[in-house]
């Protein structure tokens, strides 16, 4: 396995808070390309703080990650750099709720990668279509219900053609029944090929799509498996009592 | 490992920036300290208080602190900022309390109370305070009958020589005795009053909305009326939001207190004028000046948080 | 809420004892009040002060000669307002104008032609004025039909700069150079002179009120104990000691000689001074938008000023816009302490009316005719504000839900 097969490689990841509290110990992640990882773990585990590092949307003091070939270090050409491969997907969807689902889309594509609004409207649309929110383009994310604006999200996210999608916790905040429309469209996302580092509690998807498992617990990466290995026959004790909460 | 560029620096970035803003802001105030320098020992002042202990040469028209035109600048300023804190202590009473009506006013369920007391806070608000204050010293109390023709108020005799308080007779043609307050403390304490009053009415009628409806509901079927309900139940909860409002209302009323200026009542501000235009002392006047406000600012706003603190643990 | 029927006005007013003394005592205490306001209204006060001032109130001193430059702008801005009018409300309905509009036209067309001739305007000027509001209603409804549909959008965006372009040229008109003849600004007075510095003023603190505003929530030290401690000094300040030090010691603080116009330094001073109250509106719109939004901005990779323009100012002005409102009607009613620092404002041209003897002890008429206009356009703002906000919370700005 070479390296530029790497997306995403993270070192002995440490990280504080400015109070005292440890964060990230130690933790280490590969994945591959076209690899699709879930994290999951006990509330406060810190999955969601080691996701977010993956993007610099959180600091470390310790260890080093390196995405895509690019080190993230204290380059802010770096940073931007990394940020245009990676697309994030947030439990709260955080839509601009000042602007319309089509202009959600098309605002980053515009302003960063300096692309033609009209080229990059056609692709919109037809993301959006992928997604099944197409004849809701015009509309505003509040008029829309929370399964709606998470796909959106995602389809946001698309619309960057970033090489790796993080997912934090996508369907936390939704009602079951939306749960199941959101899921379909990151499995299908899983299905075309992208890498994706999924941080969630839904065992079925993960069960599913997942190439490998990681179980994260105070900040420390405890055990990393393929799903059936990490669901039937799990190595950890501490695996053992996660799965037995939530099994 | 090549060194990062600064401008790529995200450790150094926030400090460079830091480095140019402050950098900027010095050569600005250096130029304008030395431009300072320069045009005062042109003008043969230096930075300094001694002057305050020369004799003013001029009168305050009323004043709470013995004075003459033979003290000092000092004690002319003293004298002013006793006029405003004589001002200022006053309003803000009357104020709290007529505010405090009309908030509640509008709650009433007397649809004639409810409405004078909308329009009145619709009315003063979206006037201007300097406006009301020439009108009310120039077109009402400064038209006011000659002594003996003063006109009777409950309690009030208002008369071209002053407002009268409690008790004042006609000696040979003047009223004597009494409470008296000149005209343009009058007029400035009506003006200020009035207006601050709306501005409080509507913080109180806040506070007294921010009340879940349910307290009124049990309150009533208690057995309570309404004002007693008022009073004893929704108030004191209401106290909670209403005290940091009033916090800013006063500080208000306490700024405003300079326009006094205006009508010829010779507060602080009214004062410092007169002695920049005497010594030309206009750098150490104007810092004198943002110093007492400051500091009267500060004043009310400790007194306020130990007001909003004593009403919360109340609470508990 | 059904609306109260005559019984129940019954009840609430005379239900019970206590009620009905106090209703009334204030029913006698209103009729009272109205009837001496009446009586000194149409008997004693004399209302030839305001005929005679009108022009001086209105546009305080300019020389007669340039009178026609003021009369340009106003056509300028009544062709705007009824082009923006237009698109504003042209794509409500496609036939007729909304009823809102029509009383609004209403109420337009009785005060043009009733004030004038009541203020003994001569009869040119009131020609000009039906014109004008000929211009204003015909421009409503030509844009409203033909502009709005065709053009509507790419129209709003740039809409704006037309307004702005408008008001330089209003400046230019006014202050005069460059061809036309100059006009000090000390000549400038009254109405106009009122409306100009509280929009210029206006315009230059909202950019500097939001930069203190971000200044203040900035992660940077330096950045934000100054504009901490910009903001509480100026907001501790009483205006007048601050007007009296832009007037008296600007002289000391620049180099020699240097003396900008007295307007110009109470237009720098008041606009420092409304900087600081903008900043804590907008302040409190920026404390109003999620962390997330600017997570998931930074996450798309755009940069702290693309995130800054494109998505956290776009809401959290929309979120200050009441209070900012509020700072408007603060800020014009704070225009009339430029009166006691000698220039002419509204209030201070009414007090050297007043100090002509030939209208000696008119204070009442004169201060009511201000009331009544200063009164007028606060409340207008203040129902807009509150119109505004009810559209905006009803609209695409609720936060999302399940």
């Amino acid at each position: 396995m070479t390296s530029s097969q790497l997306m995403i490689e993270a070192r002995g990841v440490n990280k504080w808070y400015p109070n005292g509290f440890q964060a990230l110990r130690g933790a280490d992640l590969e994945v591959r390309r076209g690899e699709k990882v879930v994290i999951m773990g006990p509330s406060g585990s810190g999955k969601s703080t080691f996701l977010r590092t993956f993007n610099a949307l959180e600091d470390f003091q310790g260890g080093s990650v390196v995405v895509d070939g690019i080190a993230l270090n204290n380059d802010l050409r770096n940073i931007d750099a990394i940020r245009r491969e990676v697309g994030m997907v947030f439990q709260q969807f955080n839509l601009f709720p000042h602007l319309s689902v089509l202009d959600n889309l098309l605002l980053a594509p515009v302003w960063v990668r300096k692309r033609p609004r009209a080229e990059v409207r056609q692709q919109a649309l037809a993301l959006l279509e992928r997604v099944g929110i197409g004849p809701q383009a015009d509309k505003f994310p509040g008029q829309l219900s929370g399964g709606q604006q998470q796909r959106v999200a995602i389809a946001r996210a698309l619309c960057m053609e970033p090489r790796i999608m993080l997912f934090d916790e996508p369907t936390s905040a939704l009602d079951p029944e939306k749960v199941r429309e959101v899921l379909d469209v990151m499995r299908q996302l899983a299905f075309d090929g992208m890498t994706m580092v999924v941080v969630t509690h839904e065992v079925g998807f993960a069960r599913e799509v997942a190439d490998r498992v990681v179980l994260m617990d105070e900040g420390e990466v405890v055990e990393v498996a393929p799903p059936q290995q990490f669901f039937n026959d799990p190595q950890h004790e501490r695996t053992r009592r996660f799965l037995a909460q939530i099994l | 490992m090549t060194a990062l560029p600064w401008w790529r620096d995200s450790r150094k970035v926030g400090w460079l920036v830091q480095a140019a803003v402050g950098l900027g802001l010095l050569l600005v105030v250096a130029l304008l300290l030395s431009n300072l320098e320069h045009n005062l020992t042109r003008a043969g002042l230096r930075l300094t208080l001694g002057w305050l202990n020369q004799p003013a040469g001029f009168d305050i028209a009323e004043t709470l602190l013995p004075y003459r035109a033979s003290d000092s600048y000092g004690r002319a300023l003293l004298a002013g900022l006793v006029n405003t804190l004589r001002v200022v202590g006053i309003g803000l009473v009357l104020a709290t309390g007529l505010g405090v009506v009309a908030g509640a006013a509008s709650f009433s369920t007397n649809p004639l109370l409810r409405g004078l007391s909308r329009t009145y806070v619709e009315v003063v608000r979206n006037i201007p305070l300097l406006l009301q204050l020439v009108f009310w010293y120039f077109a009402v109390f400064l038209t006011l009958p000659p002594a003996n023709q003063a006109l009777q108020l409950p309690g009030l005799q208002l008369a071209k020589s002053g407002v009268y308080l409690l008790g004042a007779r006609l000696v040979n043609g003047e009223l004597v005795g009494g409470w008296r307050l000149s005209l343009e403390l009058a007029a400035l304490l009506t003006g200020l009053v009035i207006y601050s009053a709306a501005f409080i009415a509507e913080v109180v009628r806040g506070g007294i909305a921010s009340v879940p409806k349910g307290q009124w509901e049990a309150a009533e079927s208690l057995g309570l009326k309404p004002l007693a309900t008022l009073r004893l139940v929704v108030l004191p909860q209401a106290l909670r939001v209403i005290v940091p409002g009033l916090n800013s209302q006063y500080i208000s009323l306490a700024k405003n207190s300079s326009l006094a200026v205006a009508i010829g009542y010779p507060d602080l501000y009214a004062v410092a004028e007169t002695t920049l235009n005497q010594t030309g002392r206009g750098i150490e006047v104007f810092l004198l000046l943002m110093a007492v406000y400051l500091g009267l600012d500060l004043c009310i706003s400790v007194l306020m948080n130990g007001l909003e603190r004593l009403v919360s643990l109340k609470d508990r | 809420m059904s609306r109260p029927s005559l019984q129940s006005w019954r009840r609430q007013l005379f239900g019970s004892v206590p009620d009905t003394v106090l209703s009334l005592g204030l029913g006698a205490l209103i009729s009272w009040a109205a009837w001496g306001f009446l009586h000194w209204a149409f008997g004693q006060a004399q209302w030839l002060v305001l005929r005679a001032n009108a022009a001086t109130l209105t546009i305080g001193r300019y020389p007669e000669a340039q009178e026609w430059r003021l009369w340009l702008l106003l056509g300028l801005l009544v062709s705007l307002t009824g082009l923006s009018w237009g698109l504003l409300r042209g794509r409500a309905t496609a036939a007729g104008w909304p009823l809102n509009d029509r009383i609004a036209a209403g109420l337009l067309s009785l005060l043009t032609l009733v004030v004038p001739p009541l203020l003994a305007f001569g009869g040119l000027n009131q020609l000009r004025l039906l014109f004008l509001l000929g211009l204003l209603l015909l421009l409503r409804g030509l844009a409203g039909r033909w502009l709005a549909h065709r053009w509507g959008l790419r129209l709003a965006q740039s809409w704006p700069l037309v307004w702005a372009g408008a008001y330089l040229l209003g400046l230019w008109l006014i202050g005069g150079g460059l061809g036309l003849t100059p006009v000090r600004p000390s000549d400038w007075g009254g109405l106009m002179f009122t409306l100009l510095i509280t929009s210029l003023t206006l315009l230059l603190a909202l950019p500097l009120g939001v930069l203190l505003a971000l200044g203040r929530r900035s992660e940077l030290p330096l950045l934000r104990w100054v504009s901490v401690a910009y903001i509480e000094v100026i907001r501790g300040a009483p205006l007048i000691t601050l007007l009296f030090l832009g007037q008296n010691l600007v002289g000391f603080l620049l180099p020699g000689g240097l003396a900008p116009d007295r307007v110009w330094r109470a237009a720098a001073v008041l606009t420092g001074f409304a900087a600081a109250y903008v900043a804590e509106a907008v302040r409190g719109g920026l404390n109003a938008v999620p962390r997330g939004q600017l997570e998931a901005s930074r996450s798309l990779g755009l940069s702290t000023a693309q995130t800054l323009g494109l998505v956290v100012l776009p809401q959290a002005l929309k979120v200050a816009l009441p209070a900012l409102v509020g700072q408007c009607i603060a800020l014009l009613q704070d225009t009339t302490l430029l009166s006691i620092i000698g220039l002419f404002d509204l209030l201070g041209i009414a007090r050297s009316v007043l100090a002509n003897p030939d209208w000696l002890g008119r204070y009442a008429e004169v201060y009511l005719l201000l009331a009544v206009l200063y009164w007028c356009s606060c409340s207008a703002l203040s129902l807009g504000s509150r119109a505004l906000e009810q559209r905006l919370s009803s609209s695409n700005l609720r936060p999302a839900h399940r």
